[in-house]
């Protein structure tokens, strides 16, 4: 559901607009940057890693320039209602897509650290976990854009699929270093990795709650299921 | 209360807590000749809060502000129908003397409109109606009123001057004083800054947030924000009928009607 | 727009505001230099007249030598018949205007009495006259001969008595003059007195009685003070107008070559002993009608130009 209808003074629509551009292209970027950094992994690619290491601080300054827009459009517009909680949310979606950029090339970064000794066997199940964890990004961020409250709840509730996933990889690392102390560093790299994926999705969610706040004026009720049962 | 501060006061940190009914209307229509300017107003304004009436051109928010001291009454055209509430009394009840309901609820004009008199005469005039005071004890309900409304600093030498030498913030400020003379229970407040510059709407907003202490306050603005950090109701109107009516926070920042919201936003109006 | 075609629409406009201001220059210009000329007239044949002696002296019989006699049984008839048409007429008028304002502001009643008050305003000075004249001196005459036929040979009594009284003051008095002149700055007063205090903004009138106080009280401290000197302009407008109406007092007080206080009596004045001097052949008379008409015209200009202060006054203490 789009914003009903223009504001009388046309050039508020356009800031708002705008901010909804930056946001949008930033979300891209970011699956982008989750897309490339699965593909480093399946191909051990070092060169492809640094690519993507460099490419955050195109997603940072992404980050900077809506926040001096939001910053604008409070100081200038002084918004209401609806208004006030669009800007509020993009200010909020921004951070949390700027994190989930800072994950994507922290993962990116670790493989080529991998990528100098031998493939490890649970590294298999890493590229499913990170295109669970795009999909829930993308997800969210049509939520958003849509401003679809419905879709939103979803991607909470499927987060708990992502925690459950992790946990199951995290298990798996542990058997698979107890078992041979010589993969001691590689899983370790790789359970960092794991937990960034995991942190994507924590922030994914965060982009579907404030989506829900923006439509409806308040909070997601409930609590998050947490199905990341790794500190248990 | 010396050096009056500039300082805007909001509301949305702590809301007020919620107090008992000061005003109330029932099913009031208005008049104007055939025309029924406003339609069924069932409202409730609360005691010592700021309550503020907001609403495109056209809306009625005058006219409904206008009803609650009877100023309609001088015009012929004009008449109200239903029922309005004080301390257990119907206002619009014929029987029910004017000067006692003029007493009890005073009115403060957009454009403010001292008397051709001088300072003290001005505050005194309306006080002088109703009781009967030796000199000292009119000087002290004048310095009293004129405290209370952040003007004595600012005109305790030239009480006998002329009140039109004032510039325009002090003469508004010296109407407040005059209404508050009176001690009223409520005071209504029809766009009391909209003539003024920004420095003395915001002591004038100061003013309010100091006065609602002590007197219950209706106030009409066009101005969203000035409703937004002035009052802790709100009620929007549209076209004669009451919209809807809730707390300050609620209204700016999750209206329950689409209407209330396009025109809070700057949608339309 | 071509350029051409702009600087021709230009200058075309140039010349018609040029035309415009030549014109109204030249109709100002006509005006003034008629008012210059009256004025330097009066100054120049009245001139010799004008002595302290105008101020000191009576009037003069006719044919009596130059600067002998003055005008001061005149100017204090004039004097004393102004001030009471004044003080009957300014007290009636300020009522009758506050009540237009105030209490029958958009109703049909005041649309009527304003309309009747614009038309005594504009009545010609003398047929107010012959009114004043039938009025308190033809009628009760009229009635005064015939009540002392019905009562003739039946001596005492009071209609006998009443005849006697109303016969005896139906004869030209200085009173009746007062009172014709009355009714010229009535509705002078009325007018100005209305317009005034319609001017006051009715957002003071809300505010005095947001203070519940009452109507009456709200015009007495707070709208005749705000329009204080616009009242006191449309009464001295109307002194102004009086000073030298002269066909009123034709028909009521005439005129007296002698000293006279009784308003019962007729009572010289400066406008009709003007007449009655300029229109005779003798030289000392006509000498003095001009000096007498100058005073006049001095006398008329001052009270208009410190009304006039006195407005501008006004508005400038309201901006």
């Amino acid at each position: 559901m789009a914003i009903p209808h223009e504001h009388i003074v046309k050039s508020f629509d356009d800031e708002l607009e705008r901010i909804n551009g930056e946001i949008t292209r930033m979300g891209e970027m970011a699956i982008g940057q989750i897309q490339a950094a699965i593909d480093v992994l399946n191909r051990r690619d070092s060169k492809a890693a640094e690519r993507v290491v460099i490419n955050d601080d195109a997603i940072d300054e992404l980050e900077r320039i809506i926040s001096d827009d939001v910053l604008r459009v409070l100081a200038l517009r002084q918004p209401m209602a609806r208004d006030l909680r669009e800007v509020y949310a993009a200010l909020r979606i921004a951070a949390d897509i700027e994190r989930i950029g800072d994950y994507a090339a922290n993962v990116a970064k670790r493989s080529m650290v991998l990528n100098q000794s031998a493939p490890v066997a649970p590294a298999r199940g890493m590229p499913a976990l990170a295109r669970l964890a795009s999909e829930l990004l993308a997800d969210a961020l049509t939520a958003y854009r849509m401003r679809d409250a419905e879709r939103s709840l979803n991607v909470r509730n499927r987060d708990a699929e992502l925690d459950a996933a992790y946990t199951s990889l995290f298990r798996e690392l542990l058997t698979y270093m107890a078992e041979d102390p010589k993969q001691i560093t590689p899983c370790t790299h790789l359970l960092f990795m794991a937990k960034n994926i995991e942190r994507i999705g924590d922030h994914a969610t965060n982009i579907a709650e404030n989506t829900w706040f923006l439509v409806h004026g308040e909070a997601m009720s409930g609590t998050r299921a947490k199905a990341d049962k790794t500190s248990e | 209360m010396t050096n009056v501060q500039i300082a805007v006061h909001t509301n949305a940190a702590t809301p007020e807590p919620a107090s008992a009914a000061k005003l109330t209307t029932r099913n009031l229509n208005f008049y104007y000749g055939d025309f029924l300017a406003l339609k069924d107003i069932n409202m409730v304004v609360p005691e010592k809060r700021v309550t503020a009436l907001i609403g495109p051109s056209g809306c009625g928010k005058s006219t409904l502000l206008r009803i609650f001291n009877k100023i309609y009454a001088i015009y012929p055209k004009q008449r109200a129908e239903g029922e309005i509430i004080l301390d257990g009394q119907n206002l619009l009840d014929p029987r029910y003397p004017i000067n006692r309901l003029r007493s009890k609820v005073g009115m403060v004009f957009q454009k403010p409109v001292p008397f051709p008199m001088s300072i003290y005469d001005n505050v005194a005039y309306g006080i002088s109606h109703y009781e009967r005071l030796k000199k000292p004890a009119m000087d002290e309900r004048v310095e009293g009123a004129l405290r209370q409304a952040a003007l004595w600093d600012e005109v305790k030498d030239k009480l006998k001057q002329s009140a039109l030498g004032l510039s325009g913030g002090q003469q508004q400020r010296l109407c407040i004083a005059r209404a508050v003379a009176l001690k009223p229970e409520v005071i209504l407040f029809d766009e009391p800054t909209s003539a003024l510059d920004p420095i003395a709407t915001g002591k004038i907003e100061q003013l309010i947030a100091e006065l609602k202490r002590q007197f219950t306050i209706l106030i009409v603005t066009h101005n969203m924000q000035q409703a937004a950090r002035c009052s802790d109701y709100t009620a929007f109107m549209y076209l004669g009928e009451m919209v809807e009516h809730g707390s300050t926070q609620q209204i700016f920042t999750k209206p329950s009607k689409q209407q209330t919201e396009d025109y809070i936003t700057g949608r339309f109006g | 727009m071509d350029a051409i075609a702009s600087e021709r629409l230009y200058r075309r406009r140039r010349l018609t505001n040029g035309l415009a201001l030549v014109l109204s220059g030249v109709a100002a210009i006509v005006g003034l230099f008629f008012l210059g000329w009256i004025l330097f007239t009066t100054l120049d044949r009245g001139i010799d007249g004008l002595s302290l002696a105008m101020f000191t002296e009576m009037t003069p019989p006719p044919g009596a030598p130059l600067g002998v006699g003055g005008l001061l049984n005149a100017i204090v008839g004039s004097i004393v018949m102004c001030t009471m048409a004044v003080l009957m007429a300014a007290p009636i008028g300020i009522a009758a205007g506050t009540y237009l304002a105030e209490y029958a502001n958009y109703t049909k009643t005041g649309t009527v009495i304003r309309f009747v008050n614009d038309i005594l305003l504009s009545a010609p000075s003398i047929v107010l006259g012959l009114f004043v004249f039938v009025v308190l001196i033809g009628m009760p005459r009229q009635i005064g001969n015939a009540l002392q036929d019905t009562t003739a040979g039946q001596a005492g009594g009071w209609l006998e008595g009443m005849a006697d009284w109303l016969i005896d003051i139906s004869g030209f008095s200085g009173f009746a003059g007062a009172v014709a002149l009355g009714f010229i700055v009535l509705p002078v007063v009325v007018r100005t007195t209305d317009e005034m205090l319609r001017l006051v903004p009715i957002q003071m009138r809300e505010a005095a009685l947001s203070l519940g106080v009452p109507q009456w009280k709200v015009i007495s401290k707070v709208l005749y003070r705000a329009a204080l000197s616009g009242i006191l302009t449309g009464v001295m407008l109307g002194l102004a107008r009086i000073s030298g109406e002269t066909a009123p007092l034709l028909f009521t007080a005439f005129n007296n070559s002698f000293w006279n206080v009784d308003l019962g009596a007729p009572m010289a004045n400066l406008p009709v002993t003007i007449y009655q001097f300029a229109m005779s052949p003798f030289e000392n008379w006509q000498l003095l009608a001009w000096a007498g008409a100058f005073l006049i015209t001095c006398f008329v200009l001052l009270v208009s130009v410190l009304a006039r202060f006195l407005l501008l006054r006004k508005k400038m203490n309201h901006d």
